[in-house]
């Protein structure tokens, strides 16, 4: 069995700040690494491999970005990848949302042809789009379950508890499919020295348009209809104002009551 | 014979009446009680007057007008000392030289090809840290004035960084060239003496010396100072000192440099106004914490470790039993605080290190600390390795995750008995007696059934022994250890305080290891400099 995890090297995103004159990510110092939704992917995929020895479960991780990117598949690789890809090519600059996942569609399609399961993270931690799983799915044409936390295997299902707006449901779907992952552990796991060293005997392939013939006119920034207008960053949240109740829950209740009809909430 | 003589400065003095200060003991007591105290928490600091200097002048101008009273005088930092250096227990004046914190300069050595950085004495390491990652630097404090050093460090694609690194980053630059303070980093680089230049020093006598390292050094154990009134003659003490790592006392050797004299002094003959640093520079390193399910093991892995070419760790440090059990308990209670995997079931002891990193001689590397695990038939797979800034940062915690389960456990103790508090050595040996030490420290603390535990400096032969008394009696039983071991690393060519040093409350410590004539040649060194015990009396040694 072959699971795809996709996946995307990010700046640090709690130290990365906004220059408030141009505009633009200030990334100087900024340290990359592997996106956490992608981690927590990552982390499902080992959970079923080491669950369900029997399926001899292969995981292949899959990127585009340009050469450095290398560094975060090598952590996959250390944190228990089997193999990792990295397309990587000029012509893949300046793809939006919509060019890149058509990218990594082509890279699985034609990489790994035969895989039964695509895990990604919710969304990368820099775009924040959380776009591209979807799309994935969509040109593959195959089911997808997103905002997934735990995935078990059943036959040629899957088993998916995914995170809903109430609580969570638990989703069923035939396989081959794709699932979006969107928590994990709050502890990162850390490999240990042998892993570290096999990670570096691991194969890890880059690949460029050419090598895998992708259409060029569907990568890079003229494939790109997404338009960026303006990043900033979003102005600070006004305080808002606590009722304390703990003297007097009724007449808390009452004000807060007041308040909602004076703001036409109720 | 003619020795070489060092002359002081004149400095014009600033208006005293301008100087920031605070007057009164009880709106000190009251409003000001932080700088009454340090990291020792040691009670009875009190004080008369309270300065905040912002340049040498004022710091000259404070220091005439206390010697007209012979007011005593405490020098302070950021406070972060652990033995009561800056606890004014005599009372008189506090310096506070948290206002000279200004970067003044940056230059580049052209006779060693290195460069150094210039400070006031109130920086802080964090904040130096700072400066110094981002190149955040004006432009116009190039060294000499005129020149283009700074841009062209802006330009250097290398990073450069001040290799001195105590738990507490959050010291001032002073106090830690008063405490020649150091760390784990210590074992590769050394302590704050290696990474001093040059220090500008207002002596009690209000006149300044301005030291460049290789500049001055003493003459068959002979300094000669130049004053305005006459001739100050210092012989320097005659002990010899350990081999170990050492904080305790002054150092001291026949032909030293006299800049020596001065770091680790504990502030007894003068307050530093300036200082310039070497930087050194930074190359990512990768982090391996290491798991031994025997103690012994992780012993001898340090040994090998030492000796091996083909790594040049930074530090090795060391867990022991009780550690490894504290942080289990710790992660289980809350696995957040300790944020690390699962500490492996088997683990009895662990050995934390680095190596510098690059992509290709990672594996090189790891091949060889392999090797070596392999050798104290120990599992490479009982282990946890990361590169990443994040990765180290974490290691980092773990190390010092220690300390805070203790520091809690002592806390909730001081609730019921309010005297209690640990007892943490700080005691270093020689790489040849490290075994023995280590079982004599196991074997003690066993014997007496303390509650104890053990983690550190290892690379440095250098552990913090914490006995944590559950009653009075315990805390009594301890100290009688704690003076057992200090004895017993001094047997073993080491000192009684490696690394935190003597201040208010080591005294007997430093007696075992210099014996009176030592103390009393230390003596006759503050008496050449401070005749009148102006500066931080009781630190060090008994006024």
């Amino acid at each position: 069995m072959k699971i795809v995890v996709c996946i995307k090297q990010v700046p640090e995103a709690d130290k990365v700040a906004i220059d408030p004159e141009t505009g633009t990510l200030i990334r100087e110092g900024v340290a990359s690494i592997l996106n956490p939704f992608c981690e927590y992917a990552l982390d499902v995929a080992v959970k079923l491999k080491e669950q369900f020895p029997e399926h001899n479960i292969e995981i292949i991780t899959l990127s585009m970005g340009p050469p450095q990117a290398k560094q975060a598949l090598i952590r996959t690789l250390e944190l228990g990848a089997d193999k990792a890809y990295l397309l990587s090519d000029r012509k893949f600059a300046g793809s939006d949302c919509l060019a890149t996942s058509y990218a990594l569609k082509e890279g699985i399609a034609k990489l790994v042809p035969d895989f039964d399961l695509i895990l990604t993270g919710k969304q990368a931690i820099d775009g924040d789009t959380a776009q591209v799983p979807a799309e994935i799915a969509e040109h593959l044409g195959i089911p997808q379950i997103t905002y997934g936390l735990d995935v078990t295997l059943n036959n040629r299902r899957i088993e998916v508890k995914k995170e809903t707006e109430e609580g969570y449901q638990v989703v069923s779907a035939r396989l081959p499919a794709l699932v979006s992952i969107s928590r994990g552990s709050n502890i990162r796991r850390l490999p240990s020295i042998q892993e570290v060293i096999n990670a570096r005997r691991k194969p890890l392939e880059v690949v460029s348009v050419e090598d895998i013939k992708i259409d060029e006119t569907k990568v890079g920034l003229k494939a790109s209809p997404t338009q960026v207008v303006k990043i900033f960053a979003p102005p600070p949240k006004a305080a808002g104002e606590i009722i304390d109740g703990r003297d007097d829950p009724k007449a808390a209740a009452k004000k807060l009551l007041e308040f909602l009809i004076e703001h036409k909430f109720v | 014979m003619t020795v070489q003589a060092i002359k002081t400065e004149i400095v014009q003095p600033s208006d005293f009446e301008s100087i920031r200060m605070v007057k009164g003991a009880d709106t000190i007591a009251k409003q000001y009680s932080v700088y009454l105290t340090d990291e020792s928490r040691i009670d009875g600091g009190h004080a008369e007057w309270l300065f905040f200097p912002t340049n040498e002048q004022e710091v000259v101008a404070i220091i005439q007008k206390m010697r007209e009273n012979n007011t005593p005088i405490t020098i302070e930092g950021a406070r972060t000392g652990i033995v009561g250096g800056a606890v004014p227990i005599d009372g008189g004046a506090i310096i506070s030289m948290e206002r000279m914190n200004e970067v003044k300069g940056l230059g580049f050595d052209e006779t060693v090809q290195r460069w150094y950085i210039r400070v006031g004495p109130g920086i802080t390491l964090n904040e130096l840290k700072t400066i110094l990652k981002q190149k955040k630097l004006d432009d116009n404090i190039s060294i000499p004035s005129g020149s283009d050093a700074v841009k062209r460090f802006k330009e250097d694609k290398k990073s450069y960084f001040y290799p001195v690194a105590p738990t507490e980053m959050s010291a001032a630059i002073g106090g830690t060239i008063a405490a020649n303070a150091s760390g784990a980093t210590s074992f590769k680089y050394g302590p704050t003496r290696n990474w001093i230049r040059r220090i500008r020093v207002v002596l009690s006598n209000g006149e300044v010396l301005d030291i460049t390292r290789g500049q001055y050094k003493a003459q068959d154990g002979i300094f000669r100072i130049s004053t305005s009134t006459g001739d100050i003659e210092i012989k320097v003490p005659s002990y010899t000192m350990p081999k170990a790592k050492n904080a305790a006392g002054l150092y001291t050797k026949p032909d030293m440099d006299l800049i020596d004299l001065f770091i680790g002094s504990e502030g007894l003959f003068g307050v530093i106004t300036e200082a310039e640093l070497w930087l050194e520079e930074y190359h990512p390193a990768c982090g391996c914490v290491v798991f031994f399910d025997d103690a012994d093991k992780a012993f001898n892995f340090v040994s090998l470790l030492r000796e091996t070419d083909g790594i040049e760790p930074e530090f090795i440090e060391y867990f022991d039993e009780n550690a490894i059990k504290l942080l289990k308990q710790k992660q289980e209670e809350d696995p957040k605080f300790v944020n690390m995997p699962k500490i492996f079931d088997n683990a009895i002891s662990a050995i934390s290190f680095d190596f510098l990193y690059s992509e290709e001689t990672i594996v090189k590397s790891l091949e060889i600390v392999k090797q070596l695990l392999e050798q104290c038939n120990s599992s490479v797979d009982m282990s946890w390795c990361g590169y990443e800034d994040r990765e180290l940062e974490r290691f980092k915690h773990f190390r010092h995750a220690v300390p805070e389960i203790v520091n809690n456990i002592i806390a909730e103790r001081k609730k019921k008995y309010h005297g209690i508090h640990k007892l943490g050595t700080d005691m270093s040996v020689t790489n040849e007696h490290l075994v023995d030490m280590m079982h004599f420290y196991q074997q003690t603390l066993r014997e007496e059934g303390l509650e104890y535990a053990i983690w550190g400096h290892i690379g440095d032969n250098h552990v913090h022994v914490n006995i944590l008394p559950r009653n009075m009696e315990e805390l009594e039983k301890g100290k009688a250890i704690y003076k057992k071991f200090a004895q017993k690393a001094v047997e073993y060519g080491g000192s009684v305080s490696a690394e935190h040093g003597i201040g208010k409350i080591k005294h007997e410590y430093l007696l075992i290891m210099f014996g009176k004539e030592g103390i009393d040649e230390m003596k006759r060194v503050k008496e050449a400099l401070d005749p009148q015990y102006l500066f931080c009396a009781n630190n060090m040694f008994p006024k």
